[in-house]
């Protein structure tokens, strides 16, 4: 019995499995690892919102409210892909073969949302966390994704933007902060992959019309800019650019900070300075305490991107909140040279708090102990005396060119990563959008430095730059938005003055409202790259 | 309960009917001890999944399976005047999972949606013990056994995939679990006879959804409650 009842059983199993087909299948896998490769294909959609209800999230905050008035509703729907690609590490002489990830952002809808249409390349500002990932809309806190979504790709625009290599999924174990070769590379790269995807996704209705926009935000400002000098170099055709609050003149905004002028968030900076520069060159420091002091040295090149928040890091004593330097200052001493030596150690003394109206804000950056060294600031200090920028610290007759040849390895990494260099100046419509009391990434020493750089060469027609803090004037194209960034910055005031914002003093709001203005010009240069790209 | 149920149930009602009317008393020893049986099945789905979990999943996200008929086959040998062995086995039903939860998720219409179909091939071994003597002519029984389910042509339809976020690989694992039954057999006729059951068992699987390789995961108990109408051949 029990042998006739198997064969049944079998014979069952047998007849269903023969009727068995293979259940659907999820995307392919890439197996090349080739730069700009998709590595897995179609992408992940995220989120597809339409446009009333993308509408009706942003309307929902008063954040959202506040972003809508600047770049108006979304005319479109947009889907939100996470797309995967290959690209490159920041090692300059061995290549090392990374995956990466980013956005790639698909407005929807009727016309002017689908059919051909205009892509913009977006890179974002400094992200102290791994897992960051631009492309995921439905993380609040994401606000740079979703500022991009509302200006760009709800209006129109294909948006592809990366998370760099070293966040997200990618198994780089560092990420390659302001590396201009490495950077550049990992734009072209996932332009070559988002264009692969396209076709692929569930908004296949919306295609590429050929038209390449560059912009970003801070880091990414620098970013963009790179990848406009790359894509020239490559013969890649550019319909225009904008660079926004970006640290271009890398060298010049070293020595700036050097010399005691220490921006907002420099503690966070310069390990991802040091690191990226560390596995780009290798010649940085042969350990880390030749740069760092004991307190913060040990794990300081593996700490940033991190798992934590930054604040975390900050509580644990794992980074000083904004000690860049020691509150005592190095005493420099170069042979033969007694009046260079005590000039360079006048300058690097804190500088007095009525110095400039940022001197408070330059006063945070130095404590006991600071985050670097004396010793390796002085040598710093030497090299920029010894071989000085042409804008900082004081602005010489002329272009003003970066140093031309830094003894100093961290300086020449800063030098050589200088979007000064590179015999290029931009061939196609290029905007720099900036704050001019910036405290995190210095509007004079970066954007008003390169302008300075281009306004001698034939790019000077090609550049627009605008101030967003600047008083707005009659048939100025951004009069109103900067109006609307000063208005922001009354309300703001008067709110910190206000017993709902903590009754601060007046001079107690300013600073409160300086803390936050780096992050505060981010919605006002991204609606004004918009503006500035609907012209073409 | 759906029309197609409602016919099986009618259906079922007019056979026992006609049982009744056409019985006649059978002796012991003219039983052979092995029977087939074939019928329709009416499997009531009263499952339960947690919420899917996972990445870019937001809370609530659910679904539900709809009710399905199939076709019914078994092979039952007799052990003993009132003790049985039923292998039971059901045409793989196509069966469709649909979504629960938010009415979209950001856009994507979600509740309501048909998000996948799937095919399971589920064999039960039952023992069974009848009451009364062979010579009864309606017999009630009751069995205890163990069912296996396998999952197979798994696919997310196209509301599925607009849902998870593209092309979806979906996989079902594999579950071993109790069943019980229980139910009235009728004879017709000496080798023949009609039988009408209730069964329970316990089907549990892990779902596991697959969007370009970002993973989706979720638990669920089916407890499938199939209602079979069937005729026997003793032989």
């Amino acid at each position: 019995m029990f042998r006739s009842m198997t064969f049944v059983g079998l014979a069952a199993g047998t007849l269903v499995l023969a009727a068995c087909g293979s259940s659907t299948q999820t995307s392919s896998v890439a197996s090349s690892t080739a730069r700009g490769t998709l590595a897995v294909d179609p992408p992940f959609r995220i989120a597809s919102l339409d446009a009333a209800a993308f509408t009706a999230q942003l309307s929902a905050s008063s954040t959202g409210a506040q972003l809508l008035e600047l770049t108006g509703n979304p005319v479109c729907g947009v889907d939100f892909y996470h797309i995967e690609f290959w690209t490159v590490g920041g090692n300059a002489t061995t290549p090392e073969v990374t995956e990466s990830s980013g956005a790639l952002m698909v407005p929807t809808g009727g016309s002017g949302c689908s059919g051909p249409r205009p892509i913009v390349e977006y890179a974002h500002g400094t992200q102290a966390e791994k897992s960051y990932d631009i492309a995921d809309v439905t993380n609040a806190s994401n606000t740079e994704g979703i500022l991009i979504a509302a200006a760009f790709a709800a209006q129109g625009y294909i948006v592809v933007a990366p998370n760099y290599a070293g966040y997200d999924i990618s198994t780089l174990g560092y990420h390659p902060y302001l590396n201009a070769v490495q950077n550049s590379s990992e734009m072209i790269d996932i332009l070559a992959a988002a264009r692969t995807a396209l076709p692929h996704t569930l908004s296949a209705a919306t295609s590429d019309n050929g038209k390449l926009f560059l912009t970003g935000y801070s880091e990414g400002g620098y970013v963009a800019v790179a990848t406009q000098r790359a894509m020239q170099a490559a013969g890649t055709a550019v319909t225009a650019v904008a660079g926004l609050s970006g640290p271009y003149a890398l060298e010049a905004f070293g020595d700036a900070i050097f010399f005691g002028s220490v921006d907002l968030g420099s503690t966070e900076f310069t390990p991802f300075l040091t690191t990226s520069y560390q596995h780009a060159y290798g010649n940085i420091y042969t350990a880390t305490t030749d740069v760092y002091s004991a307190e913060y040295a040990n794990g300081i090149d593996t700490l940033l991107p991190s798992s934590q928040p930054l604040d975390t890091l900050f509580s644990e004593g794992l980074l000083p909140a904004t000690a860049e330097f020691d509150q005592t200052t190095p005493v420099v001493s170069i042979p033969d040279e007694p009046a260079l030596s005590a000039g360079l150690t006048a300058a690097l003394a804190v500088p007095a708090s009525t110095s400039s109206a940022q001197a408070p804000i330059f006063d945070l950056g130095f404590g006991n102990p600071g985050l670097v060294n004396n010793s390796f600031r002085e040598s710093y200090a030497i090299d920029a005396g010894t071989n000085p920028d042409g804008a900082v610290p004081t602005a010489r007759a002329g272009v003003p060119l970066a140093a031309a040849a830094p003894k100093q390895t961290f300086r020449n990494a800063l030098y050589v990563n200088d979007l000064r260099n590179g015999a290029w100046v931009p061939k196609e419509p290029t905007l720099l959008c900036g704050g001019d009391l910036d405290p995190t990434v210095y509007f004079s020493v970066n954007t008003q430095t390169l302008q300075a750089f281009w306004a001698a060469t034939p790019a000077a027609p090609y550049v627009t730059v605008v101030d967003v803090n600047a008083t707005p004037t009659a048939n100025d194209p951004f009069a109103k938005l900067q109006a609307a960034f000063l208005a922001s910055g009354a309300s703001l005031l008067a709110y910190y003055e206000s017993p709902a914002g903590g009754s601060l003093s007046a001079t107690q709001a300013e600073a409160q409202i300086l803390e936050n203005y780096h992050v505060s010009v981010a919605p006002f240069c991204v609606a004004a790259a918009a503006s500035f790209f609907s012209q073409f | 309960m759906n029309h197609s149920t409602l016919r099986l149930s009618c259906a079922a009602c007019g056979v026992f009917a006609l049982s009744l009317c056409c019985a006649s008393p059978v002796r012991a020893d003219d039983l052979p001890p092995n029977d087939f049986r074939l019928g329709l099945y009416a499997i009531f789905f009263h499952g339960t999944a947690d919420d899917l979990a996972g990445p870019y999943v937001p809370a609530g996200v659910n679904f539900k399976f709809d009710n399905t008929d199939t076709l019914y086959g078994a092979y039952i040998r007799r052990l003993t005047e009132n003790v049985q062995v039923e292998f039971a086995v059901g045409v793989p039903p196509l069966t469709k999972s649909e979504g629960r939860g938010p009415a979209s998720l950001g856009s994507v219409p979600y509740a309501g949606e048909t998000l996948t179909t799937t095919r399971w091939f589920s064999p039960t071994l039952l023992l069974e013990y009848s009451f009364f003597d062979e010579s009864t002519p309606l017999r009630p029984f009751l069995g205890v056994g163990v069912n296996y389910t396998n999952f197979y042509d798994r696919d997310f339809t196209g509301p599925g995939s607009a849902a998870s976020g593209g092309p979806t690989k979906l996989s079902l694992s594999s579950s071993v679990g109790p069943a019980v039954t229980g139910g009235l057999a009728w004879r017709l006729a000496p080798r023949w006879h009609v039988y009408a059951s209730y069964s329970w068992s316990e089907v549990k699987t892990n779902l596991s959804a697959d969007t370009a390789g970002e993973i989706r995961t979720t638990r669920i108990s089916f407890s499938p409650q199939p209602i079979i109408v069937s005729f026997g051949y003793a032989f």
